[in-house]
């Protein structure tokens, strides 16, 4: 997608990132939290809000959240508040959400983002714990709206970024870096489509050179990587339209919509209202200490930037490479099983950025629900790497095992692509050939050199691909000069 | 502390409690008398003291990660005003997005 | 035969445990009871049909030796504590026909220890009030005269004591609504340390102010009750996680120093001079006794009433929400929309002072307020906290008078602000989270005072230690 032309505007973006934490139980209560099971049966007395419960926080959560404080560097709050966000909507059960306000459990921290390959650091304002919503179904009924409240308890973090991005790639590189964060630390599986990571993003516009801020607008419910470019991008046009025909930015909050690619007002007054944050006064300030903080530091997993200088020094794979394969922690992982095991890295790293990764976006999946292994990948290198199977062949063997059931080995027998090594069997080919073409072979000798070509292909042809084209042209120089 | 009609309407709809009219006048009496009574804490200064949310803040319980798969759906809807196949119903709300 | 419902519950316990009479005997004498006087008093809002099966099973656990501390004895509970599969109303239309699938930790603990629990208690709703005459079940009436109030939230168990419906009874305390009830009705109640008494299942009022307690006819008593709800749980992350001593031991024991803080300015502006008459000699009593007392100052206390009608209800307007008509409760007729379903729902499902609470609490916490009211408030609850803190190193325990004034007639008080000055010297002890009883301390007209005694965190002990000195030196307690 191009850049919006700016001209003269300068877009200032900050994103507010919500992620689902992979606790195995909520944050408040000891309801599960899977994913897509039946309406309200992940919901307990507690996530439903029945009169006399109480929330009691979960260990966990607090422990990702410093986690990822650590992991950006960020301050880490010794007292964290918890706080109450007063509103009404049916799938908000007690009528308030527990959040954070004051005192946030994560500070101000920063991430570092690539762009052009220019290396840009982006402020973080703060991350602290909230409790997710239920959802709201409202076209399973003509009359009603129906309430499901599963996913109310839920644990998330919200990340919220300074207002230091200036461009809608800008915004996805640094959303692509928060998702490979969490994704490494383990925090969450990030998974955008099942909404384990949600998106607003705070949108304004101002004149190049200008250092005030113009009037911003929230933009909500963005919900996969390719969205936030586009909701962005429309959102700085939008603006900018609005702004160049003699109007006015007016501060309010906009959904976008994905399948007509706009945004829009929100007609609910949830904008206007007035949250009436105070002190949670069933959970009084979280106490943590420096022991904890340092032994959470002293134990982070190995961070994206940290395993991508590793890779390129470790494997010789170029910078490029290393960064799209630590994009997520589960790639960099199966990238990792298969370089250890195979003469050529660099090769492993080709294959798998290339036929592999075509394959997962042909089936718009991900690394980890791929149907070919890490052990495949090996096997698939080490014959290439022996040179029994070809380029055209290993593509091959790729897709059908994704299609298939079979295996690397059964694909090669049952396609025929074991290439000929041998090469009595090779002489013998070419034998054939000669016989069958002797205008041909007549013509080369009296000088038409092209023709060789000509006799390779026929070669290729008849051993169905099969023939290892390297002995094939060494052989056949050797009849033809005969 | 004076409530306006305006003020007091604001707070009837964050709050969302209906009220009526005819009950407004006697209700802004009620809301003023306590507000006047509250306005007393202004007699003390205290620029220079930290607000206290809770009295007794040594440590918060926390509980382990452990989920409890037992809920008892059909139980906890048992006498729920509207409900269906699971679901709580609510009157039909418009939202412009979906 | 003795009238087995006028035993103090030492006196039952020992009975029971003695095969003196049966639980059969003594919860039938007491559903009896209930039966003939609960018309008057209107202090029950359920009766439990199971208790004399229940009495039956607790007979025979007694006769094999097998029952628990409490085996066998009767008792009501304030209908704010959840009972699983039992009607849990908290005084509230709201709740009218709301049957708790869980119950209470209050409940499930004196259930294991052995109790039956005859009915559940009238009570102000949602605990706001101060008079009981705020319930959508009618008032309760004083047992000591019909024609007053028993005090308010939790009147339906004050009153339930003093008439001899049950030996003790629990309730809870956000400012005040155990001990004026209890001064009131002329019985004993204490409200612990905040965090000694679960809240899990006890309907949430004001959760930083809440706390769980009981009523009984001794400070023996309510120290043997007491010690049997209180007690860490993990449920509730404001419980405290300290061990229970027994109560009951510390209350009887003759081996404890007592030095108690008078409250000089608080005192020498007591209006009713009969009800300062009556401290002055409550004290005496208790010099008489050899304990130490010494005057103290108590800063700040003035403004105790004025913080609390900002945390109490801008943490009500919050905790309420939740009855939105949607997952339990009341639901208005045919609701046109969202928004006809909630603020018709609230409306019609909330009383006129629960609505005035939630309203003040919203506009107290809404913008532009906030810093004036609610953190304003916060800083002088600091400040009164302090006060207390102070005191407790130069004392063991505090008294004061429990209320300003006796019972008052039905429907006499008419001004919000005169009825929340009924709890001037109770909310103290909340805003602080302090241990707090109240003790009756002689009549005047014919109608019960107490006398309150404050103790340090931790320290119910000394307080109830205090009080049975008191008792055992006076008979105020036993002229109900």
């Amino acid at each position: 997608m191009s850049e919006v032309d700016n001209s003269g505007w300068e877009s200032v973006i900050g994103l507010e990132i919500h992620v689902q934490l992979a606790t195995e139980s909520k944050i408040f209560s000891n309801a599960p939290t899977a994913f897509g099971r039946p309406q309200n049966t992940q919901a307990s007395l507690v996530d439903i809000g029945l009169p006399g419960v109480l929330p009691v926080l979960n260990k966990k959560t607090i422990e990702m959240a410093i986690k990822f404080g650590c992991a950006i560097d960020a301050d880490i709050s010794s007292r964290a508040i918890f706080a109450r966000k007063n509103y009404f909507y049916p799938d908000l059960p007690k009528g308030y959400q527990i959040s954070q306000l004051d005192d946030p459990i994560v500070g101000s921290g920063k991430i570092e983002i690539e762009i052009n390959d220019q290396k840009k650091l982006i402020g973080i304002t703060r991350a602290h714990l909230e409790e997710d919503a239920g959802k709201s179904l409202h076209d399973k009924y003509d009359n009603f709206s129906a309430i499901d409240l599963n996913r109310a308890g839920t644990p998330l973090l919200e990340i919220v970024s300074e207002p230091d991005l200036r461009s809608a790639k800008e915004s996805v590189a640094y959303l692509k870096k928060v998702h490979s964060l969490i994704t490494f630390l383990e925090i969450s599986d990030g998974d955008m489509s099942q909404g384990s990571m949600r998106c607003d993003a705070n949108v304004s516009i101002r004149k190049f050179g200008e250092s005030k801020y113009g009037n911003r607008t929230e933009i909500k419910n963005i919900n996969s990587f390719k969205f936030v470019e586009k909701a962005i991008n429309h959102e700085i046009q939008r603006q900018i339209d609005v702004v160049e025909d003699g109007g006015r930015i007016e501060q309010e909050t906009r959904l976008y919509n994905s399948s007509k690619n706009e945004t829009r007002p929100m007609r609910s007054k949830e904008h206007a209202n007035d949250y009436r944050y105070f002190p949670e006064p069933d959970l009084i300030p979280l106490n943590i200490s420096k022991e904890q903080i340092l032994e959470i530091r002293n134990n982070l997993p190995e961070l994206p930037e940290e395993k991508k200088l590793r890779f390129v020094n470790e494997y010789k794979i170029s910078e490029y490479e290393s960064k799209n394969l630590n994009s997520s922690k589960e790639l960099s992982i199966f990238f990792e099983n298969i370089a250890k095991e195979v003469s050529y890295p660099k090769n492993a790293a080709k294959w798998v950025l290339g036929d592999l990764t075509a394959m997962l976006n042909r089936y718009n999946t991900e690394i980890k629900n791929s149907k070919i292994s890490y052990r495949d990948m090996i096997n698939l290198l080490n014959k290439i790497d022996d040179e029994s199977l070809s380029g055209p062949g290993a593509k091959k063997v790729i897709e059908l095992l994704w299609e298939s059931d079979k295996s690397v080995d059964e694909i090669i027998i049952s396609e025929g692509l074991d290439q000929v090594q041998d090469e009595g069997d090779i002489e013998k080919l070419i034998d054939t050939i000669i016989e069958e073409n002797p205008k041909q072979y007549e013509q080369f000798n009296n000088g038409k050199d092209k023709l060789f070509g000509f006799f390779v292909g026929q070669v290729m042809k008849a051993s169905k691909g099969s023939a290892n084209p390297k002995k094939v042209n060494e052989v056949l120089k050797k009849k033809l000069s005969q | 502390m004076k409530i306006s009609e305006e003020t007091l309407n604001n707070i009837s709809t964050l709050s969302k409690i209906k009220i009526d009219d005819d009950m407004k006048p006697k209700l802004i009496e009620d809301l003023e008398e306590i507000l006047s009574m509250v306005h007393k804490m202004n007699k003390i200064d205290t620029d220079k003291i930290a607000p206290m949310s809770h009295p007794i803040d040594d440590a918060q319980n926390l509980r382990e990660d452990i989920s409890d798969k037992t809920i008892d759906r059909d139980a906890f809807q048992k006498y729920a005003p509207k409900t269906d196949n699971g679901f709580y119903l609510t009157p039909k709300v418009i939202e412009q997005n979906d | 035969m003795t009238d087995l419902t006028s035993l103090t519950l030492l006196e039952q316990r020992d009975g029971l445990k003695n095969k003196k009479f049966s639980s059969e005997e003594l919860t039938s004498e007491y559903l009896k009871r209930i039966d003939k006087k609960n018309k008057d008093i209107n202090c029950f809002i359920s009766i439990d049909d199971s208790a004399i099966e229940k009495a039956k099973k607790c007979d025979e656990k007694i006769s094999n030796n097998s029952g628990s501390v409490l085996e066998g004895i009767p008792i009501a509970h304030k209908d704010i504590f959840c009972i699983k599969d039992q009607r849990t109303t908290c005084g509230s239309k709201m709740l009218d026909k709301f049957i708790s699938p869980y119950s209470s930790t209050v409940y499930e603990k004196l259930s294991n220890a052995g109790v039956i629990t005859l009915g559940k208690t009238n009570m102000d709703e949602f605990a706001m009030g101060s008079s009981n005459e705020t319930s959508f079940y009618g008032s309760v009436k004083n047992p000591i005269d019909l024609e007053r109030v028993p005090g308010g939230s939790s009147g339906g168990s004050a009153a339930a004591v003093s008439a001899n419906l049950c030996s003790f009874s629990t309730g809870t305390d956000t400012g005040g609504s155990i001990r004026q009830p209890a001064a009131f009705c002329g019985v004993t109640g204490i409200k612990p340390t905040y965090g000694r008494v679960s809240r899990w299942g006890m309907i949430a009022f004001a959760s930083s102010l809440d706390q769980g307690g009981v009523f009984a006819k001794t400070a023996l008593d309510a120290s043997l009750a007491l010690e049997n709800i209180s007690g860490f749980d993990p449920k509730d992350s404001t419980s405290i996680n300290k061990k229970v001593p027994s109560l009951l031991s510390e209350a009887s024991s003759n081996d404890m120093d007592h030095i108690v803080g008078i409250p000089k300015s608080i005192i020498n502006n007591i209006k009713d001079v009969k009800v300062k008459n009556n401290f002055e000699e409550s004290i005496k009593i208790l010099k008489k006794l050899g304990i130490k007392t010494k005057e103290i100052e108590l800063p700040n206390l003035e403004y105790a009433l004025p913080v609390y009608y900002v945390i109490a209800p801008a943490e009500c307007s919050a905790n309420l929400s939740r009855y939105d008509g949607v997952r339990f409760g009341y639901r208005c007729e045919e609701p046109k929309n969202l928004d006809d379903l909630y603020s018709r729902s609230r409306a019609e499902g909330f009383g006129d002072e629960v609505k005035k609470r939630i309203l003040i609490g919203t506009f107290c916490l809404s913008a532009g307020y906030y810093d004036a009211y609610y953190i304003k408030a916060q800083k002088i609850r600091n400040l009164i906290k302090e006060s207390f803190l102070n005191a407790f190193k130069e004392v063991s325990s505090i008294a004061m008078p429990t209320c300003a004034n006796v019972s008052f007639k039905l429907n006499s008080i008419q001004s919000p602000v005169e009825m929340y000055e009924q709890d001037i010297y109770t909310i103290p002890a909340n805003l602080a989270g302090l241990p707090a009883m109240s003790v009756p301390s002689g009549k005047i007209n014919n109608l019960p005072l107490g006398i309150q005694f404050i103790g340090n965190y931790l320290k119910e002990g000394v307080i109830l230690n205090l009080a049975n000195k008191f008792q055992e030196q006076t008979d105020f307690h036993k002229q109900v």
